[in-house]
């Protein structure tokens, strides 16, 4: 049989990650609540499931070292060995250690073996510092070799009275036996066969004596009879074979089937099949693939992705609830239906039955957007997977910063695209380190200040709207609006005379460089991370803000757009073309004034803005197309930003606002500079969504060209 | 027909693996995430002819599930098999104490579980 299991890798890397969670975040519980069984009985099960699997797939570090993590686990979890700091702090070392060695089981490196013998060593201490370490379990005792060749066994069982209760059947052990040799003769031994009215139907009674020929050696034979070896009488007599030995059945022997279904064991159906399965063992598989030929298809597929050359890149997967994966087969059953319906409508259709069509399309439609929906549904996940981390991080925070730190998570169930749990993982980090070494005091300073020594950071996740809302919140000292302005003016990022309003003022600590942190440390103040959290943010198509209140704590607020695969849009005309601006990077649409438009050298364009002069471009000149307003001054201007930069782009006029599905241009066509993707308009024509980014940059060579 | 095999594993990957060998090998599979799942298949109309179950659960263990399981009318004489990670002895004689057939010690590869499933499933 090659049943190839190597294509369940992938699934349990997955998995992994899963159970190292659970550990993580069981072990980080497990200080406030050491007593606490059910949470270290997930903890053992978490490890226990990794080593299971990995070794399943011959990873023997992973799985020996959990073995060890494991083994004080059970400890703990049986009282033999008290929780301890110590002790959760070399788990959590072993479970970074672990986390290596998945990595490495997965990318096909070699981990660390040095620090891999240090913390095996430490775990096995650890151990026999609790009591000592189990002998290793269920060592068979050696038996006395046997020489190879053939053999002729007689071997007399007289199997535990329960063998019916716990689903086991008699007939199968002579199978099994049959399937080593050839079984000569089975006698059925029915004396312990009480009266009738003693009889309890569910007991096994019966002993057999069965004869065999074979190659095997008695061990082999032994392992038959596994299952009930320690409560049968088992006796297996070697007899060399001797010349005249009958070797199958002959005169004297009835044949097994016989006396079986004589016995009324089994029947004569039975026995045939049983038979049947005799003679081709090591094909029954194949032979039931053939009765089922979908299986076979399925098989083979599967068989030649895993056949694949092994591919040590992550295949992004995704695990979906089988629930929604339900409702969405239900739901393309009922498409299927309105399909037949519509069909059969169609092959016989007469003008009376108009209003039946237009239901039946409507009832299209309603499958169509519903499908929509579920299928967008699948890639949804709960940011929990996000927020998994900031345990871990704000314990390790606190330790470093030397402050006490009480981490809030709630809203974890918020589902959103997995692409964008995936991207927001960053930003969300610098975020909470920002709030644990600027945002907080250290215990001194809050006492000082009356408020508590433990500082709480509180992170939140919330639907409103078509977008998801994340707010890292912390009770700290809050922004300083004087600091901030000061290294603004010193930072050259503003003037001095500028008037800022506190929101302008706050969106600085997001400019690149900026820090107004008085010490670098470990953590934060070199002034990398917020720019980043910013433009990272903003790459996903959302947004950051802040709210500060001086002495009482921070908030910042990221909205996210639910999806990356649809976006809010603004449809715009050129000409007789539709392009879709998307909404978040518009400012404002303008009408210019002559004396607004100024021409460079050359013919770049420039509008002066309320005294800030932005690069004009003329949309139909981009794309080469024909206008129906080539005069600014008729024509509207949009005001685009993206990344503090913008442009204003000339376009025929303004259509409406609408919500578009995303295609990708690489993948259809080719990348076009200023076309973000495609998506199909209503009327069933292509629209192009323009790429601010891509259009800012046309305009600084045109500009440049120019200059 | 086929034979329908009741697979119940928390380690979703353990449960597919097995799953999917099974399949390969023309069985009918029916999944559970553990032993409660397992028993409201089991209430809810499945008919396994042979149960296949980790013992480390949570929700409900293996042992209890065999517990379970034995005390069904319909299920009374199907074979069990235990999951265990190790030859662990303990684990097993608590399993046929409870009624279990027999068990696979993880790991194992298709060859060996098939091997051991065809011991007690008749054919």
């Amino acid at each position: 049989m090659s049943t190839d299991l190597s294509q369940f890798k992938n699934a349990f890397f997955e998995e992994s990650q899963e159970h190292l969670t659970t550990i993580e975040e069981g072990l980080l519980q497990l200080e406030q609540r050491p007593g606490d069984i059910d949470l270290l009985n997930r903890i053992f099960r978490g490890a226990h499931s990794i080593k299971g699997n990995s070794g399943m797939f011959g990873f023997t570090a992973v799985s020996q070292f959990t073995h060890k993590m494991e083994s004080v686990l059970d400890q703990l979890r049986s009282s033999q060995m008290v929780v301890t700091v110590d002790i959760t702090d070399l788990l959590l070392q072993c479970l970074d250690c672990l986390k290596t060695l998945i990595d490495c089981a997965k990318t096909g490196e070699s981990p660390d073996e040095d620090q891999v013998a240090r913390l095996g060593a430490q775990l096995e201490a650890c151990q026999e510092g609790g009591i000592a370490a189990k002998p290793g379990a269920g060592a068979d005792t050696p038996r006395p070799s046997v020489v190879p060749g053939s053999h002729h066994f007689t071997i007399t069982w007289v199997p535990p009275r329960y063998l019916f209760q716990r689903g086991l059947d008699p007939v199968q052990f002579i199978k099994e036996l049959g399937d080593l040799g050839s079984v000569t003769s089975v006698i059925l031994d029915t004396s312990r066969l009480p009266a009738l009215a003693d009889l309890d139907a569910e007991q096994c009674y019966l002993g057999w004596t069965i004869e065999m020929d074979t190659v095997k050696d008695v061990k082999v034979i032994e392992t038959v009879f596994d299952f009930v070896r320690e409560d049968s009488t088992l006796t297996i007599v070697d007899m060399p074979p001797s010349a005249d030995e009958p070797h199958s059945s002959s005169a004297g022997t009835k044949p097994l089937g016989e006396i079986l279904v004589e016995t009324g064991v089994v029947s004569q159906s039975q026995l045939n099949q049983a038979l049947s399965q005799q003679k081709r063992v090591g094909e029954i598989l194949v032979e039931q693939k053939i009765a089922t030929p979908e299986q076979i298809s399925e098989a083979l597929r599967k068989q030649t992705e895993s056949s694949a050359p092994a591919k040590k890149a992550e295949t992004p997967s995704i695990r979906v609830d089988t629930v929604k994966i339900d409702r969405l087969i239900n739901l393309v059953g009922e498409l299927v239906i309105t399909q037949s319906m519509l069909s059969d409508l169609g092959s016989r259709f007469e003008m009376s039955q108009l209003p039946v069509l237009l239901e039946r399309v409507a009832q299209l439609e309603r499958n169509t957007r519903e499908i929509q929906e579920r299928v967008m549904g699948i890639r949804m996940v709960p940011i929990g997977n996000a927020f998994s981390r900031f345990p871990r991080l704000v314990r390790d925070l606190s330790g470093k910063a030397g402050k006490k730190i009480q981490l809030i998570l709630s809203g974890e169930e918020t589902e959103l695209d997995k692409t964008v749990i995936e991207s927001i993982g960053d930003p969300l980090t610098h975020l909470v380190r920002n709030s644990a070494d600027h945002g907080l005091e250290p215990p001194d300073e809050r006492l000082a200040a009356g408020k508590s020594e433990q500082g709480t950071i509180r992170l939140n996740a919330f639907h409103e709207g078509g977008n998801i809302c994340i707010t890292v919140e912390d009770d700290g000292r809050g922004l300083n609006r004087d600091k901030i302005l000061a290294k603004g003016i010193k930072q050259g990022l503003i003037a001095e005379t500028d008037k800022l309003s506190d929101e302008q003022i706050w969106m600085l600590i997001f400019k690149p460089g900026f820090s107004t942190a008085e010490k670098v440390t470990d953590v934060s103040g070199r002034g990398v991370g917020m720019d980043v959290v910013k433009r990272n943010i903003e790459g996903l198509g959302g947004t950051v803000s802040i709210k500060t209140n001086a002495g009482k704590g921070t908030t910042f607020t990221l909205k996210l757009p639910l999806t990356l695969a649809i976006i809010e849009g603004m449809t715009v005309r050129v000409g007789k073309d539709t392009y879709i601006v998307p909404l978040l990077s518009i400012l404002e649409s303008i009408q210019p004034r002559r004396e607004m438009i100024k021409t460079l050298v050359g013919k770049a364009e420039l509008v002066n803005v309320r005294g800030t002069y932005l690069p004009l471009m003329r949309l139909y000149e981009v794309f080469r197309l024909e206008p129906e307003l080539s005069d600014p001054t008729k024509a509207i201007l949009l005001i685009l930003e993206t990344e503090g930069e913008r442009v204003a782009v000339m376009v025929d006029e303004i259509l409406g606002q609408q919500q578009v599905v995303i295609k990708s241009m690489e993948q259809n066509f080719r990348k076009v500079e200023g076309v973000a993707g495609a998506t199909i308009l209503g009327d069933g024509t292509v629209g192009f969504i323009l790429d601010v980014r891509g259009l800012l940059e046309i305009a600084r060579r045109d500009v440049s060209i120019a200059a | 027909m086929a034979k329908t095999v009741l697979v119940v594993d928390d380690s979703l990957t353990m449960r597919q693996m097995v799953a999917f060998t099974l399949t390969s090998a023309g069985y009918q599979v029916v999944e559970a995430g553990n032993g409660k799942e397992a028993v409201g298949k089991v209430t809810g109309g499945a008919k396994p002819d042979l149960v296949v179950t980790d013992l480390n659960m949570p929700e409900m263990d293996g042992i209890t599930l065999i517990k379970e399981i034995r005390k069904m009318p319909a299920l009374k004489f199907t074979p069990i098999l235990m999951l265990t990670t190790e030859a662990s002895d303990d684990k097993k004689k608590a399993g046929q104490a409870a009624g279990a057939t027999g068990w696979i010690v993880k790991p194992f590869n298709p060859e060996q579980m098939m091997a051991v499933i065809k011991k007690v499933l008749p054919g």
